[in-house]
């Protein structure tokens, strides 16, 4: 009597998940054990790097990678830990995914060689990710999440249930309600647009930061013609763009990055007359990746960036020609916040190491170490975190399109 | 108003394209009653085909005067024989052996072909969408408040000649008879000497050129191209072809244009986040209350 | 398999019967989680297993009745926000997990049959057609209408299971083992469907609609019970990871979630149980483990290759091939696979299993 189909089938696919699962605890092999002097330390690395959002993550993930490598050279340690890093994609068929970011986080969590990571990218990947970081005492620091509910408010507070007095969640980029507001006072007050139209692409930062805007810019006494989500993979931008013609805005605000379509609406802009009318958004379309696909209609382009002034910051500089050096590419627009999140966790690990008499640090001596990082120097300034896990002094430089070029406009002092 | 008429022409100018393809689904469908998932794609690669004969020509942007002919021609036909090319080799390494096979499993083949030829396309030029050159002047023409760029006018004025010469060719070539004898029949065709398979790689090789001349037209209109174009693109299209009666030339072409103004209007009246729901909602309910579309004529249900 | 029946003939007799394979394989995948001792390794198993509770409903309406549905994802999502919305801040309802694993499975089975409903005329590549319409309108819809669904953030703070008291928190463990019995609920209930009459009906459907009518089945209420059974599955998905993920987006239920369920059904084997239960698994590990890891191999090794960039590649030179030189799957149900072979067929063992019924219809 053979076994049925039935059971030979869940036989056999018992024996694949062990054989998968066996081929899993390889990870934890080769990390040093808390109280070690010696072994290999990791930084997770948690971000898209794959299919459409490979544009914007892998740029990103260079700036970590570049942090790690330097350090490695510099002697990290003093030589007695190897420093690497462990790097996770959590985007799942080419679009970030909660679930495989939560993943990820598991498998730094299950490794006991990951002190630290950085990432993810995207506020909702991050909601998945808190609860279990702040559950493991796993400190991670974001290079780019923009929503407010993650620091701040019950909803920040309902991502900390396990731990509610302990913040493992950092970043070093600025709010949306910050940002969005500071976007509508440089709209309304100094660059004096009075009507403007204003579209997002429905995703988490693009639709957080616009709605922000599109309430501050009233607030402020302006007028907002209208407030449209373009949809994903959208090509054909004509029809909207026309729609926004008959209004006849002062300018036209976009809440997105470049890669969900922040070119090709400059772009088109162009194609349907609206190239003399300004166009204005955030860090999103900060990178050079923007100038391209808009072509000949990037000029009258503005944008901001959180962070100073990159040309007098002379971190910033080595920054850009080490980057460019080692990846042969332009950096991307969160590439010098994530090269930032990576350093401080270094810095917070290696203090930790020589606080603990040259022995492994705990997760939890590191995410001390910081959670009191202040005024630490970067490519993007001075930074640090204040209670919430937000940082300090945040600062937007405004930057103007003109022959193809972005050209330094002004530096805003955002109030904390 | 004047708004109104802008809207009509973006509708007819993005309709034309999508007539463009919903060409080839129609035909496809019509001779083996396969949905040719990997069509939207090769609609893309004719963008990419264009791209790439464009670089080697050397041409960056625009091109005047009696150079522009050349270039045009080449790139057009150019792209639309690697297409056609393209699609005949899917056909025969894919669906050739799956004709007699029940229906799942060509069309699931279809889907697995898209993913290939999407993956394809994201390796040849990366994720991003890619900048296409100008290739031609863009006069616009004033007619009230309307704006008319000849773009536009040449991307309708494409369809419907390529339409014109496919109807031609359909109904007054022997090849063209074979198309539709096979089409009406595949055993019956068969008995009567017609090699199908040549017909049906004929059929392939048409729609798939008719895609690649859409990519063209495509990538000059909005100055840029992505590997995940033809998703979306191709989605609609068919939409299109169903709508305007499946099997049925014009009704492909008047599908194409119909659904390329709605989503124009939707956008307008309603607003851009609901055009894709409204399109889809317009195919769902032409399947549920007029599956055969808006020219085709009711299929008897075969016994 | 071949490969298989070696091994167990070397079993004690009493091992041998069906009810002792499933009984093996059940403590084996009980012990699992304590065998790779891994967070992560748990973690995805309970997050694969939902998934192969999504490709054993799909299993019902594509591998049973013959609807090919290429929108399988649009159940999903309803399952997973009817979870959301009743069990989070977002309304203030908080009903206990095991009664919304009823309430998501009906609310997506009434779905099922909404969205089943106006494919009834339909012919299959048509069908297939509306069913994938119906996949980019209802993620969309639940983009849009943020006031509700909380929009591209999606509604996040979703309670956990609580169990006696117990509640799950965030270690996987519990999550899978919830998991686990989940599937072999549907499992069990799946089997017991298709051997009973709806089951031969839907089989009758599935190789010829005509005259499955003629012989006196109702088409239209056998076709929206396949919509609704296998939508109803979705709804015990949907609350499984919902509840462990605590969260719920709309870029979650995409076109491709349906096409990665359809593929593991081409992939294990269509209208057969264990083979769709492996074939999810297979492709799951691949998903999560084989290609990422593959890849840092790569990229240790010094190779410049993204594989995780070549998924879309990968699956579908998977159905491609697959369609192509075995369509019946890897553990094909003798049926199909006489279906898909037709002629080819050993028919006295198809007899000896018992399906006496369909020899006699052909």
């Amino acid at each position: 009597m053979r076994l049925s189909s039935f059971s030979r089938g869940v036989l056999a696919a018992v024996l694949a998940a062990a054989v998968a699962g066996c081929s899993s605890s390889g990870t934890s092999s080769g990390a040093a054990s808390s109280g070690a002097s010696s072994g290999t330390i990791k930084i997770g690395i948690d971000l898209p790097l794959s299919g459409a959002d490979a544009s914007i993550g892998i740029p990103t993930e260079n700036g970590a990678l570049l942090a790690i490598e330097q350090a490695g050279r510099n002697g990290f340690a003093g030589g007695a830990f190897k420093l690497e890093p462990s790097v996770l994609d959590d985007a799942v068929q080419g679009k970030h995914d909660p679930a495989a970011g939560a993943q990820n986080v598991q498998t730094f969590i299950s490794d006991p060689a990951v002190l630290a990571m950085v990432g993810p990218f995207n506020s909702n990947v991050a909601k998945s990710e808190i609860p279990l970081t702040n559950d493991a005492g796993l400190a991670q620091i974001s290079p780019s999440n923009t929503n407010d509910g993650l620091t701040i408010g019950d909803a920040a507070k309902k991502l900390r249930t396990a731990h509610p007095d302990v913040n493992t969640y950092f970043r070093v980029c600025t709010r949306d309600s910050k940002q969005g507001s500071a976007l509508a006072q440089v709209a309304y007050q100094r660059l004096g647009f009075k009507k403007v139209f204003v579209i997002d692409d429905n995703e988490t930062y693009g639709k957080g930061l616009a709605d922000v805007f599109d309430a501050s810019f009233r607030g402020l006494g302006g007028t907002v013609l209208g407030h449209e989500h373009i949809t994903s993979n959208q090509v054909d931008f004509k029809s909207l763009l026309t729609k926004v013609k008959s209004l006849n805005p002062d300018a036209v605000f976009f809440g997105g990055n470049t890669s969900t379509g922040g070119g090709l609406i400059r772009r088109q802009m162009g194609d349907v007359g609206l190239a003399q009318t300004p166009f204005l958004g955030g860090d999103g379309i900060s990178d050079a990746e923007f100038e391209k696909q808009a072509g000949d209609a990037a000029n009258g382009s503005y944008m901001t960036v959180a962070s100073p002034d990159v040309t007098k910051i002379p971190a910033a500089k080595s920054f850009i020609n080490a980057y460019q050096a080692r990846f042969k590419s332009n950096v991307g627009p969160y590439s010098a916040s994530a090269y930032t999140a990576a350093k401080i966790e270094i810095a917070a690990i290696e203090k930790a190491i020589k606080d603990n008499g040259g022995k492994m640090p705990t997760r939890a001596d590191v995410l001390k170490n910081i959670a009191s990082t202040t005024n630490f120097d970067s490519p993007i300034g001075k930074v640090g975190f204040d209670a919430n896990g937000d940082t300090t002094s945040p600062v937007l430089t405004l930057l103007h399109v003109v022959n193809g070029k972005p050209q330094v406009v002004d530096v805003i002092q955002l109030k904390s | 108003m004047d708004v109104f008429f802008q809207q009509l022409i973006n509708g007819l100018s993005l309709g034309g394209i999508y007539a463009l393809i919903a060409l080839g689904y129609t035909m496809v469908y019509g001779i083996i009653e396969l949905i040719n998932f990997a069509h939207g794609d090769v609609y893309t690669l004719g963008t990419f085909f264009s791209l790439a004969i464009l670089t080697l020509l050397g041409v960056d942007s625009v091109v005047h005067g009696p150079a522009l002919i050349g270039v045009l021609a080449v790139t057009i036909l150019g792209a639309m024989i690697l297409c056609g090319l393209t699609g005949v080799i899917i056909e025969r390494l894919a669906y050739r052996r799956l004709r007699n096979a029940p229906k799942l499993a060509p069309l699931i083949t279809a889907i697995g072909m898209s993913f290939i030829l999407e993956n394809l396309m994201l390796y040849w030029r990366g994720p991003s969408p890619v900048p296409f050159p100008q290739v031609i002047p863009n006069p616009q023409f004033a007619l009230g408040a309307v704006t008319i760029q000849a773009k536009q006018i040449i991307v309708v004025l494409l369809a419907v000649v390529l339409m014109v010469v496919l109807q031609t060719f359909v109904y007054n070539t022997r090849l063209g008879k074979a198309m539709r004898a096979t089409a009406q029949d595949k055993d019956a065709a068969q008995l009567m000497g017609i090699d199908i398979n040549t017909t049906i790689a004929l059929t392939f090789l048409i729609g798939s050129a008719l895609a690649g001349a859409a990519g063209f037209v495509s990538g000059m209109y909005y100055g840029s191209t992505w590997f995940f174009n033809g998703f979306g693109a191709g989605l609609k299209a068919f939409t299109a072809a169903v709508l305007g009666g499946i099997g049925n030339l014009a009704g492909a072409m008047l599908g194409g244009f119909l659904i390329g103004l709605i989503e124009a209007m939707t956008t307008q009246f309603i607003s851009d986040q609901w055009s894709n729901v409204v399109v889809f909602s317009v195919l769902v309910l032409v399947l549920i209350f007029r599956p055969s579309g808006l020219l085709g004529e009711s299929l008897p249900n075969k016994v | 398999m071949r490969l298989i029946a070696p091994l167990t003939a070397r079993l004690p007799p009493a091992l041998r019967t069906p009810r002792a394979g499933t009984a093996l394989a059940f403590a084996a995948a009980l012990a699992l989680p304590f065998i790779g001792r891994n967070g992560a390794f748990t973690n995805f198993l309970a997050d694969a297993g939902a998934f192969v509770l999504l490709a054993l409903g799909l299993n019902i309406v594509v591998g049973f009745a013959g609807l090919l549905d290429l929108g399988y994802a649009a159940f999903f999502a309803i399952g997973s926000y009817s979870y959301a919305m009743l069990a989070s801040p977002q309304f203030g309802i908080h009903l206990p997990f095991w009664v919304l694993l009823f309430v998501a499975s009906a609310i997506a089975a009434i779905f099922g049959i909404l969205l089943g409903a106006p494919t009834l005329r339909l012919r299959g590549d048509y069908l297939a057609i509306v069913t994938l319409g119906f996949g980019e309108i209802v993620p969309q819809t639940f983009l849009n209408l943020s006031q509700w669904t909380g929009g591209p953030n999606g509604i996040g703070s979703l309670d956990q299971p609580v169990l006696f008291g117990y509640r799950f928190g965030f270690n996987p463990l519990p999550y899978y083992l919830m998991v686990l019995g989940l599937i072999a609920l549907a499992a069990w209930l799946a089997n017991n469907l298709r051997t009973s009459r709806l089951g031969r009906a839907w089989m009758a459907i599935r190789e010829d609609e005509l005259a499955a009518a003629h012989m006196g089945i109702n088409t239209t209420s056998t076709k929206l019970a396949a919509f609704a059974m296998g939508a109803s599955f979705s709804g015990l998905a949907g609350c499984a990871l919902a509840s462990k993920l605590q969260l719920v987006s709309p870029d979650q239920f995409m076109f491709n979630v349906s096409v990665f369920v359809l593929a593991m059904l081409v992939l294990g084997g269509m209208g057969n149980i264990p083979g769709v239960i492996v074939g999810s698994l297979i492709l799951s590990a691949l998903e999560r483990f084989i290609l990422p890891q593959t890849t840092n191999f790569m990229h240790n090794v010094g190779l410049n290759v993204d594989l995780t960039n070549s998924r879309f590649l990968i699956y579908g030179v998977i159905l491609v091939t697959m369609m192509l030189f075995r369509p019946e799957g890897l553990i094909p149900s003798r049926q199909r696979n006489a279906e898909l072979h037709a002629g080819q067929a050993d028919r006295r063992a198809a007899a000896a299993e018992g399906e006496l019924l369909t020899e006699v219809i052909h």
